[in-house]
């Protein structure tokens, strides 16, 4: 085959499409696991075997054709009823999974894909599929490096199943690969077929169906053979048309269609202001039409980078399985709020984070059945795994009901490695934290708390990284819950615009509890932190212009300052700002590379004025505020 | 002239191109220090607008401004070397420049007191900085060019930009409190 454009891009899909369906395979071989019998999880990895044996023969990957044909062989036979489905054979089917990863992952490496050494793995992994099968004899000789002729009839069918409109010249030459046809009767069908058809139809399925017919003819084909093919194809094309009510489109362009919107956004905002400067009394109304109509474009194009988390969490489901039988535990992995969304680049980058938190949980938190049992618990242990949505953020939490985490073991090791001294006075919570420390996660196998540390700082830093936070939570002897709070990161926000000193900004809307009157009489000040009573309640403030060192010299003393209440995770905290300006659409712009250390700004907007507003972080003001304070009390 | 055109064909072409590509300076004014750059480098010179700016950076960072919808960066060139911040005047002038930063390249801007004008400094007057005695930091220093019998200070934009040092930010530097009180 050349190499060309098309082809490539072909290539992706059919990467793209391999991955999913493998994802699917999986899914359906953990149903397995738990009912042998459910005849729906066995068709799905009947189809999928069947899905990636034909596009892979359509691109002519001879050796994954050749792997997943005789998968899907012994899956029939599954389903028929002549083989029974071992634990031991799905353990195989999974490494069989692997294998197929493996070998599309190397694929569009031409050497690679004919190491001998993934041929001998395939070929393994088959010996041990079929050493415990009642398999049909003239599938057991069939290990060979070419397309292989089990029974011709259902080759016959699967070829016609395959409804790639690439697949019509590969239709001919398999015809006559099984057998079906000669090369010479091909060529007369071919001829024939291109003579009735003036321009050559992209719909597959009408030119097979011609060629089909054309067949008929001379009736080399048996008519019934035909028949049923046609029924095959009819039923795959109407799978097909249900597939194609969703749209892979590139990230870029949907991006660039972001980007855009973020642009309307601005020029709207920047109408609103002209016309309200200009007072035209009657284009108020067209004015508040455009406005809704971008604020719906804008909502919509958002939503389609969101996905729902899901999938990316299901795919946990298998880590655990390998790793819990691996250590001989017994553990039950609970999915919930798998339908929350969130940006897709997001769900990408906390997967290793995601990982590392979830083996950890395997291996280190839940204990062996027979300690569990010994300790009162259930045999079995539980991680849960929950995602939702709190105040424009996304929560994950991993909870597990395992060992916890050994307070005074993580202390003692801590004054250890020198991180502290043993005279410090810290919280439960901050020894715990202690955990996330590089200096901590030094492997030492003689506790249980290794591991738990090893490679702990890194988790942190990657959810770090993307402005998120990680709180830690543990009992011993009882579990521990971890919660990962990370942003949506979305390109437009609604935010709420403040004025303070001689600049404007702007507080993601999502996070402001409240705007009050700052009574400065109801302020006490502690250790160098400021609160306020706010209706009984004890509230940490911070004065904008105090921490930006930017306070507008005209500004008289008594002017009325105003406090904005904000939430992030499971804190509250004020906001002492000048001026309230209300709420406003803004495009999130990023401040670059220059800008990439800076902490407490998120980024910034374009006002409607043509003026730019930072966009507050919230959390890490909040931090900046606590160190600064702290800074100050020990100097 | 002519007659070593006529002469040497070859080193005269040579050198043609050289300086139609080198010896375009752009000159312009910071503390009342004339400086001159490449003009390679410099994307767009435009007057200055409205700066915002950004709170617990160094002083050499002016702040961002909205340039055409995107957010740009604007370093203070004075401060950046060590003249203190810039007071905006009528003549203050930002010369918007590119940067590369690994494989991507960032627009910049440099805050500086007025543009003067573009020169021609052939190569033979661009000589070697001088190890000591200059009051600017002498790795911002890419070369001297003589411009009537005066020595010129060529600034290395790639030094006195150099996003990895700028992006460096070191919060509440006593040099905050100084450009506040400038502004």
């Amino acid at each position: 085959m050349t190499t060309n454009n098309a082809q490539l891009v072909f290539l992706q899909v059919f990467l793209e499409e391999v991955a999913e369906v493998l994802q699917s395979v999986e899914t359906a071989l953990l149903a397995l696991e738990k009912n042998q019998f459910e005849d729906e999880s066995l068709n799905a990895v009947f189809r999928a075997m069947h899905t990636i044996k034909g596009a892979a023969a359509a691109f002519g990957y001879t050796p994954v054709v050749n792997f997943t044909h005789r998968v899907e062989t012994l899956m029939d036979a599954v389903r028929s009823g002549q083989m029974v489905l071992t634990p031991a054979l799905i353990k195989t089917l999974f490494e069989c999974c692997d294998h197929i990863a493996h070998m599309i992952e190397v694929i569009t490496d031409d050497d690679a894909l004919l190491n001998t050494d993934l041929q001998h793995t395939g070929e393994i992994l088959l010996a041990r599929l079929y050493s415990a099968s009642p398999i049909p004899t003239n599938d057991q000789n069939a290990i060979q490096p070419l397309i292989e002729s089990p029974p011709i009839y259902t080759r016959y069918l699967d070829l016609l199943a395959l409804p790639v409109h690439e697949q019509v010249d590969c239709f001919g030459d398999l015809l006559v690969s099984i057998g079906a046809l000669t090369p010479a009767e091909l060529a007369q069908a071919v001829q024939t077929q291109r003579n009735s058809l003036a321009t050559r139809t992209t719909d597959c399925a009408i030119s097979t169906q011609q060629l089909g017919e054309i067949r008929v003819e001379p009736s080399s084909v048996k008519a019934n053979v035909l028949e049923n093919t046609m029924k095959t194809q009819e039923n795959v094309r109407a799978k097909r048309q249900e597939e194609t009510r969703v749209i892979r489109v590139d990230a870029q362009r949907l991006g660039h269609l972001i980007d855009l919107v973020g642009e309307l956004v601005t020029s709207s905002a920047a109408i609103r202001v002209m016309v309200k400067r200009a007072g035209i009394d009657n284009m108020t109304e067209v004015v508040d039409g455009v406005d809704y109509l971008v604020s719906e474009i804008r909502d919509n194009a958002l939503q389609l980078r969101m996905v729902a988390i899901g999938e990316s969490l299901s795919r946990f489901r298998r880590v655990v399985r390998d790793v819990s039988q691996e250590l001989g535990k017994s553990i039950e992995l609970i999915i919930t709020g798998g339908e929350t969304e969130l940006d897709k680049t997001v769900v990408e980058k906390i997967t290793d984070p995601l990982t590392h938190l979830i083996r950890n949980a395997v291996d280190h938190g839940i204990e062996m059945p027979a300690i569990r049992q010994a300790a009162g618990k259930l045999t079995t242990g539980t991680i849960h795994l929950n995602a939702y949505h709190d105040s424009g953020h996304i929560v994950i939490e991993i909870n597990d009901d395992g060992a916890g985490l050994d307070a005074a073991l993580i202390r003692a090791k801590a004054e250890l490695k020198g991180l502290i001294k043993p005279e410090d006075v810290l919280t439960h919570e901050e020894i715990l934290r202690l955990i996330f420390a590089p200096g901590l996660s030094t492997k030492d196998q003689a506790t249980n708390l290794s591991g738990r540390g090893v490679g702990m700082d890194v988790v942190r830093r990657n959810i770090e990284a993307l402005r998120g936070t990680v709180e830690l939570e543990s009992q011993f002897g009882i579990g521990t819950k971890i919660t990962i709070i990370l942003p949506l990161t979305l390109a437009i926000i609604e935010g709420f615009l403040v004025g303070a000193g001689r600049d404007q900004y702007v507080i993601p809307l999502s996070q402001v509890a409240e705007c009050v009157e700052m009574n400065v009489n109801e302020t006490r000040k502690h250790r160098g932190e400021h609160y306020i009573n706010l209706r009984g309640e004890v509230l940490p403030f911070i004065r904008l212009t105090d921490l930006f060192e930017n306070a507008d010299s005209t500004r008289t003393a008594n002017q009325r300052e105003s406090l904005v209440v904000v939430r992030f995770g499971h804190h509250k905290m004020g906001l002492v700002v000048d001026t309230l300006l209300g709420e406003l659409q803004t495009v999130i712009k990023p401040l670059g590379k220059l800008f990439e250390r800076l902490r407490g700004v998120a980024g910034a907007t374009i006002l409607g004025t043509g003026d730019i507003a930072l966009i507050l972080d919230v959390a890490e003001l909040a931090t900046i505020s606590h160190s600064n304070v702290v800074i100050k009390n020990s100097s | 002239m002519g007659q070593l055109v006529a002469s040497k064909p070859t080193s005269q072409m040579v050198h043609g191109e050289v300086s139609d590509e080198v010896t375009q300076y752009l000159t312009f004014s910071v503390a009342d220090e004339r400086l001159a750059m490449s003009i390679n480098a410099v994307k767009e010179i435009i007057e200055t607008p409205q700066v915002t700016r950004v709170p617990m950076t160094p002083d050499y960072i002016r702040g961002v401004i909205n340039l055409r919808g995107s957010v740009v960066p604007v370093i203070d060139l004075g401060a950046r070397l060590g003249r203190g911040s810039l007071v905006l005047t009528k003549r203050s002038c930002i010369v918007l420049v590119e940067v590369q930063v690994g494989d991507d390249s960032h627009v910049l801007g440099m805050l500086v007191d007025e543009v003067k004008n573009i020169l021609d400094i052939p190569p033979e007057d661009v000589k070697l900085p001088p190890e000591f005695g200059s009051e600017i930091r002498t790795d911002f220093i890419e070369a001297m060019g003589r411009v009537d019998d005066v020595f010129v200070i060529i600034l290395s934009v790639d030094h006195v930009l150099s996003v990895q040092e700028l992006a460096a930010l070191r919060h509440f530097t006593e040099d905050t409190t100084l450009s506040n009180s400038s502004e």
